[in-house]
């Protein structure tokens, strides 16, 4: 059974590879134990990379804002979209 | 988070396209090119007349059915994202130079692996270059590269492209007089298989690569960056099961699909630095693209302009390889293929270092 089941993981997806490295960056100065991995594809058809935290994440600020696309949690069975960029048509 | 599931689905895409791809070569493609997205956008754009060998010039309906057939599961699944706006001139020259490097090895990274499949030994040259590539791009990735986000666009901005498909299509069976075809038994672009055949294989393909994300580069850029065999796993199923139908094919029809050795191989030289060069190129503009020739294709079904655009300059790369005799050939690459292979890699290590290191 998927080791993951009964603990709350966070998942944070960017418009690009470099938002992925940036707030990974700023996780570990926080002390938020993270790691990058490639993004689920339960959570887009993208192929890019997201950030997987354990315990907490660190929400959308002025230092990585413009860069985060969505944030889910993952309880072991789906996810919870936590937060998600409004964007519209331009 | 279920990466069992998502391993599994992309072994059987990898699988059942493998069986397509050797299939194609039965039904009439070229040989060890049942998909090939250069040589395919190659042809297309010889039988578009934007390039005058005679030699390739044949609109591939594969390539329509990669993209509408992409364009449509995401359309069906919700997936359908018009956006856009990330470095779209550099992804066109990023593009342009990836099909140089792929017509110096004769293939891009998925008829790589189906020339492999076909026992083409010149190909081991080809993935070492690639692989190389692919280090260098990791290599700048892991410092920051970055083309910038990617922005909402308008979905006409994202549909445009499918529809241009399905005016090519037309063009294709229309046929009138200003689109080229090969003469019968004039090159490769004589040889292919029923349009009905071609487009369904690419429809298949297309809707496969879009529900797991098959990408060629994605598979070594991932076990490289984050450990994931995943990606990688489909193109090893990709090639078994193609090798596995070769030689079924081989056994059953008594033609040979199968031929190991590094000599008289089809569509192939054996200049095995140039091979080994040119995917290099491919392999290192391709992780500065986000993903292989194929990966572009089927995004710009899901509506990536950006992605649209990188295809719009591998055509560009194809026509301006065939105007001027950059491409290569049975007989070996050409002087002019080298210098335009080197001048490549100049170009994509300083749009690497430049989006790397100059800002952030």
């Amino acid at each position: 059974m998927d080791a993951d089941l009964y603990q709350v993981t966070y998942i944070i997806t960017f418009f690009s590879h470099f938002g992925a490295v940036r707030y990974k960056q700023l996780c570990c100065e926080e002390g938020i134990s993270c790691r990058m991995m490639p993004v689920p594809r339960d959570l887009s058809s993208s192929c890019g990379t997201c950030v997987r935290c354990e315990d907490s994440y660190l929400p959308p600020t002025d230092a990585c804002a413009e860069e985060i696309e969505q944030i889910a949690a993952w309880d072991g069975r789906q996810y919870t979209t936590l937060y998600h960029t409004d964007e519209s048509e331009g | 988070m279920n990466v069992k599931r998502e391993r599994i689905e992309i072994v059987i895409a990898g699988l059942i396209i493998g069986v397509i791809a050797s299939l194609l070569v039965f039904f009439g493609n070229p040989a060890n090119m049942g998909f090939c997205i250069a040589c395919f956008l190659r042809d297309t754009a010889g039988g578009l007349g934007l390039h005058r060998a005679a030699a390739v010039q044949y609109i591939r309906p594969e390539i329509i059915g990669l993209v509408l057939g992409s364009f449509g599961v995401a359309l069906i699944k919700k997936e359908f994202s018009a956006k856009g706006g990330s470095a779209p001139v550099t992804r066109f020259v990023l593009g342009f130079f990836v099909m140089i490097g792929c017509l110096m090895f004769l293939g891009c990274p998925f008829r790589m692996i189906l020339r492999l499949a076909g026992g083409d030994l010149n190909a081991l040259l080809g993935l070492l270059g690639f692989v190389l590539g692919i280090l260098a791009g990791v290599f700048f990735l892991k410092r920051g590269y970055s083309l910038k986000r990617t922005y909402a666009q308008s979905k006409l901005d994202g549909v445009i492209f499918p529809v241009i498909q399905v005016v090519v299509f037309i063009l294709l069976v229309a046929a009138p007089a200003f689109i080229f075809f090969t003469e019968a038994g004039g090159g490769p672009g004589a040889k292919h298989a029923a349009i009905a055949i071609s487009l369904i294989a690419g429809l298949i393909v297309g809707a496969l690569a879009q529900r797991t994300r098959l990408c060629m580069v994605g598979g070594i850029r991932d076990v490289v960056l984050f450990r994931e065999p995943k990606l990688l796993m489909g193109f090893g199923a990709i090639l078994v099961s193609a090798l596995i139908c070769n030689l079924i094919l081989t056994a059953v029809t008594g033609t040979s699909f199968f031929h190991l050795g590094f000599a008289e191989q089809p569509i192939a030289h054996t200049d095995g630095l140039w091979n080994c060069l040119g995917m290099l190129l491919v392999g290192f503009g391709c992780v500065l693209l986000g993903g292989c020739p194929l990966r572009q294709l089927v995004l710009s079904g899901e509506g990536n302009s950006d992605s649209a655009v990188t295809v719009l300059g591998l055509i560009a790369g194809a026509a301006f390889a065939h105007n001027f005799g950059l491409a290569s050939s049975a007989n070996g690459p050409t002087g002019a293929g080298k210098i335009a292979v080197i001048v490549g890699i100049v170009v994509v290590a300083l749009i690497a270092c430049l989006n790397t290191f100059k800002k952030k």
